[in-house]
């Protein structure tokens, strides 16, 4: 593949170059020591005051020669792993607008599949009805889509943030699950509290809903299970409040794990085609999660066994 | 349409509202449609079905479309399979038109021109019938494979070896078929599950290497030495026709 030629030639030529480098160094002080002792014997044989010739210096130059060979070679290194790192964005970003247009193109079609067909056929009321819901849906789906993007662009400048204010976290996930309900429809999802206490947080509430949207449609979208199950419960530990989304989902397996946070990230590729979604989700969870000074953290037994989501926040109580 | 009987049309799509779309345009053409939301129950409604016509996604969640569309043509060449799909890459067309495909559309597409479509691929399997060419579904034909001293005849799933005459079950002809349709080309082990059993992930890919062990005895003069069925570490198995000239 072309591809992993790609990643070879910059190592090969950083090595090149480090070779090239260290040469060098050894001839500079190979040469200077050389010239030194030449200049020594001059000295000696025409009886100069040896103080007038830069005898005492050798190590001093030795010492200089090294500390810029270090510079420069620090800088070769920093601009190989920067190129390294910009390649894989590449192709992280190939990935995205691969599968990003599907997920675009789908609402597309089945708002111009329902169009052509009203246009065709006369339909009763009823149906009318029916396919304007579908129509409505998508056009909602193709709109979050592009809110997305413009979410990320607001997010990485940081700009967010600002609008905070206190919520009872219990009460906002639930709730967002009653305003979202419509999404979780064929599923349930349970909240516990056990140990009670009111958890008053300073949030950005749309923010907050995005990631509590993100997590818990993962959870359903990536779940092959008759009755997609989700259990939230909040949890104390030590100085920190653990909010976990524990699903039945497909899980992950160990490889991919701490993959998933990464921009454009998907688990599959594009090329096999199992890879679905924008690859955004749970960038902006991570991004949301900091926001709101906490982060987030994700485990699972395996493949086929489920999932679970923490978000861990620093500990408050309520006043 | 020229007969009483409603074409049967399966659309394997996972997208419900694409589905039920196409599902709603069909009905009103007059076939008789079934809706398969992943490539698994799609493959269980086309054999207990025996629909006409297939209507397949690409981007199924479980085996993809690709994969379903192989796994078809194992058994069926004849049946009209019409791709949709939002891959609108030449690559993908190419790939789905090597597997057998016979249409390939690009979504969002034309209503009027995908209903124009089916019915021509329609029209044209009804031509075939009328020759008596086909024989509803089943389009196995005149098969018969030779490879070394061995010879299988997938219509009667009959084959001769080193062991003299073999009765096949239907699925080692089915993953036979698989690997003398490939010869050279490396299989995986979950390539072949999901072409050859439609199975997802995460199922045991030992069945595979127990249908191998059984072909090398049935085909291979010597099966510690397998010439035919090679083994590829950590890959999978790659079949092997002549394997003096390779």
């Amino acid at each position: 593949m072309t591809r992993s030629g790609w990643l070879f030639h910059p190592i090969l030529i950083l090595i090149f170059s480090i070779l090239a480098l260290g040469t060098s160094l050894f001839l500079y002080i190979y040469w200077y020591i050389e010239a030194s002792t030449g200049l020594k014997s001059l000295v000696k044989r025409f009886n100069i005051d040896a103080g007038q010739v830069l005898e005492s210096q050798t190590w001093v130059v030795i010492l200089v020669l090294s500390i810029l060979v270090g510079i420069i070679f620090m800088g070769i290194f920093i601009i190989f792993v920067y190129n390294v790192k910009t390649l894989q964005l590449y192709r992280l970003q190939h990935n995205f607008i691969n599968s990003f247009t599907h997920e675009l193109k789908t609402p597309v079609t089945a708002l111009k599949l329902y169009l052509e067909t009203f246009a065709k056929h006369e339909l009763s009321r009823e149906d009318q009805l029916k396919y304007i819901q579908y129509m409505l849906y998508d056009t909602g789906r193709l709109s979050d889509d592009i809110n997305r993007i413009l979410n990320l662009a607001q997010i990485e400048s940081k700009s967010y943030g600002g609008e905070l204010e206190t919520h009872h976290l219990e009460n906002a996930i639930n709730r967002f699950l009653k305003n979202n309900s419509r999404y979780f429809q064929h599923c349930r999802i349970s909240v516990s509290n056990p140990a009670g206490n009111a958890y008053l947080y300073l949030i950005n509430p749309s923010l907050f809903n995005m990631l509590l949207m993100n997590i818990l449609t993962n959870a359903v979208k990536y779940n092959n299970s008759k009755l997609p199950e989700i259990e939230i419960s909040f949890e104390e530990k030590g100085k920190k409040l653990y909010i976990s989304f524990k699903d039945n989902g497909i899980g992950i397996d160990k490889t991919e794990k701490k993959k998933i946070f990464k921009k454009f990230y998907q688990v599959g590729s594009s090329d096999d085609m199992s890879a679905r979604g924008s690859g955004l989700g749970l960038y902006l969870v991570e991004h949301i999660a900091r926001i709101h000074k906490g982060r987030i953290m994700m485990d699972s037994p395996g493949l086929g066994k489920g999932s679970t989501f923490t978000l861990i926040l620093p500990l408050k109580y309520s006043l | 349409m020229n007969d009483s009987i409603k074409k049967r049309i399966l659309v394997i799509e996972d997208e419900k509202h694409i589905a039920e779309g196409l599902k709603l345009n069909l009905s009103l053409q007059g076939y008789d449609v079934t809706v398969a939301e992943n490539g698994n129950t799609g493959l269980k409604t086309w054999k207990s079905w025996q629909p006409d016509l297939i209507v397949l996604d690409i981007m199924l969640p479980g085996i993809d479309g690709l994969s379903v569309l192989r796994s078809i043509r194992l058994e069926d060449e004849r049946i009209p399979i019409l791709i949709l799909s939002a891959k609108a890459e030449t690559d993908y067309k190419v790939k789905g038109l090597a597997y057998g495909v016979d249409d390939y559309l690009t979504k969002p597409f034309s209503l009027e021109e995908f209903l124009l479509r089916v019915d021509r691929l329609l029209t044209r399997l009804s031509w075939y019938e009328e020759n008596g060419m086909g024989n509803a579904g089943d389009g196995r034909g005149q098969n018969i494979h030779t490879f070394g001293d061995n010879r299988i005849d997938f219509s009667t799933l009959i084959a001769h070896g080193p062991q003299g005459e073999i009765q096949l079950t239907d699925q080692e002809a089915k993953l036979l078929k698989l690997f003398v349709t490939n010869p050279g080309k490396p299989l995986s082990r979950q390539k072949l599950l999901e072409i050859g059993w439609g199975y997802t992930r995460g199922t045991t890919t030992r069945t595979v290497d127990n249908f191998i062990v059984r072909f090398r005895k049935y085909f291979e003069k010597n099966p510690k030495k397998p010439v035919h069925f090679r083994s590829l570490r950590s890959i999978g198995y790659v079949f092997y026709s002549n394997p003096e000239t390779r």
